[in-house]
């Protein structure tokens, strides 16, 4: 199966749950039940807005044990490209969209003895749908849920009506601070970390955590890039033979796809590695912002990330 | 042995900076492989001293371990008491911990199966194998274990047939695989070598 075939979704309903977030429900178009995921997973929506295509990953929150559906939640982001303001404005009960078919890059460890789920915000998504997976199950788990505030809490009654008592919420605007080095000091062998969220709180988990003396086969985290805007440049497909000129609002990746030409990839969001591709001549720098390579390998500029990656640069030479 | 992918590899152990527990488990001549991992350890901060812990089994009763000063070494007879206050002291353990391993290759295997019941994977465990190379061997038809096998056919434990000792090791069973050498024509053996001292 190609992970970047797209089956057409209708969408069923419309829910704005917080501030900034909205819950989009899909279905087939034919009602047939949908491909299965396991929690954690994402699907790359693609939406066909007027001026440009964007194709952006989004976590599925649902049931993996529910097919008929899938839900989508969606923050409206300050600085969008376009993608967020697109289904937030645009979309309505009715509407149709294509989706790429699930793929997990933030699947639970099956032989865990415990499990550990740290989201932040909108980073919630995921792990709603591994709360299903571990729900019933032997393995026991925590949830630590922080947000700005009650009503920035998206799916706290979800939430608690599956966690109980293995929730604990934190509200910023209340004070109430989730201590890291407390939580994590005090968890017995075996015991899985994940986390999904704004960079801040993924950052201060594995920092901590690593401090701690967790080994880095228990950390796990999940935090999808958006390509940033910057400098027009030129990239030249060595393969190809062809030349695509990248303006300063749209991705490498979607440049060339826009040219014609295919790239593989799985995420979109510069976390699963599919789309890195060799550079071959540059007469500038890499601007690196995925988080796949290490640092070393963005050092060695030796290859990119077309998704989210781009170059400070009159050429780019790619082997494509 | 190269080209059998399960066969284990071991390395001289080092301490581990990145650690916050230390729990060390020797059996024998690995006495000396914790001992150096012991002085390294000393050299990091006053906490991870107090966080080692040392549980060691040896026929020949007496304490590598006497002068260091260290709160809490156990000493036992045989393997299977280390096992279980290892198992006692799991139990309760804390993530950040590290395992140093250092013995005969059945006594490292028997540890790390334990170690998997705890999920500690390989960024927790460092394993050196030292003394003998005699093996545990897994019958595959009877599924019994042979223990401290030094030859290349064994007669088994449990069913009496006679093994081939394969270089398949099973982490899971912590041993290798055992498989019926003379099925085709009973009775009739290659020689039976010592190769496994």
């Amino acid at each position: 199966m190609n992970p970047a075939q797209t089956l057409p979704v209708v969408v069923t309903a419309v829910e704005q749950v917080t501030p900034l977030i909205k819950h989009f429900t899909l279905a087939s178009l034919g009602g047939e039940p949908l491909p299965a995921f396991s929690g954690g997973s994402h699907i790359i929506v693609v939406m066909h807005a007027q001026a440009r295509t964007h194709r952006n990953p989004y976590s599925l929150l649902g049931s993996p044990r529910c097919l008929d559906t899938y839900e989508i939640a969606v923050r409206r982001m300050e600085q969008s490209r376009g993608g967020s303001h697109y289904l937030h404005d645009e979309i309505e009960v009715g509407s149709r969209l294509d989706i790429a078919h699930p793929v997990n890059l933030f699947g639970l460890d099956k032989i865990a003895r415990k499990h550990l789920l740290i989201a932040g915000g909108v980073g919630i998504t995921p792990i709603l749908a591994q709360l299903e997976d571990l729900h019933d199950g032997p393995i026991p788990y925590e949830l630590h849920y922080a947000v700005r505030s009650p009503q920035h809490a998206a799916f706290a009654q979800r939430l608690r009506d599956r966690a109980g008592e293995r929730l604990t919420m934190y509200h910023d605007s209340a004070g109430q601070r989730l201590d890291l080095g407390r939580l994590l000091s005090n968890q017995p062998l075996g015991t899985h970390v994940y986390a999904c969220g704004p960079a801040g709180l993924i950052d201060a988990v594995v920092g901590t955590a690593r401090n701690l003396g967790w080994p880095d086969s228990h950390i796990h985290w999940e935090r999808f890039a958006a390509p940033p805007v910057g400098e027009a440049f030129e990239a030249y497909l060595a393969r190809s033979q062809l030349s695509v000129r990248i303006p300063p609002d749209r991705s490498l990746m979607e440049s060339i796809e826009a040219a014609g030409v295919e790239v593989p990839y799985l995420c979109r969001g510069g976390v699963c590695g599919f789309c890195q591709t060799r550079v071959l001549e540059l007469d500038g720098e890499l601007l690196h912002n995925d988080h796949f390579l290490s640092d070393a390998d963005k050092a060695r500029a030796a290859s990119i990330m077309l998704c989210v990656s781009r170059a400070r640069c009159k050429r780019l030479v790619l082997d494509l | 042995m190269p080209g059998v992918k399960s066969k284990p590899v071991y390395a001289p152990l080092e301490a581990d900076r990145g650690g916050r527990y230390h729990l060390l488990l020797g059996m024998g001549e690995g006495g000396a492989c914790l001992l150096r991992v012991l002085h390294q350890l000393q050299t990091f901060s006053p906490a991870s001293w107090q966080n080692t812990q040392v549980l060691f089994a040896s026929a020949t009763k007496d304490n590598p371990f006497d002068d260091l000063g260290l709160q809490s070494v156990a000493l036992f007879d045989d393997g299977a008491a280390l096992l279980e206050r290892a198992r006692a002291i799991l139990e309760r353990s804390l993530m950040g911990t590290r395992l140093y391993i250092a013995g005969p290759e059945s006594f490292i295997g028997r540890v790390l199966q334990l170690a998997a019941t705890f999920n500690l994977n390989k960024d927790e465990v460092r394993t050196e194998h030292v003394g003998s190379a005699a093996r545990r061997v897994h019958c595959v038809h009877c599924r019994a274990s042979t223990e401290d096998v030094r030859t290349n056919i064994v007669r088994c434990s449990g069913c009496s047939r006679w093994l081939q000792v394969r270089d398949h090791y099973s982490r899971r069973l912590a041993a290798y695989m055992g498989v019926i050498v003379d099925a085709e024509a009973p009775g009739e053996l290659p020689p039976i070598m010592e190769i496994h001292s």
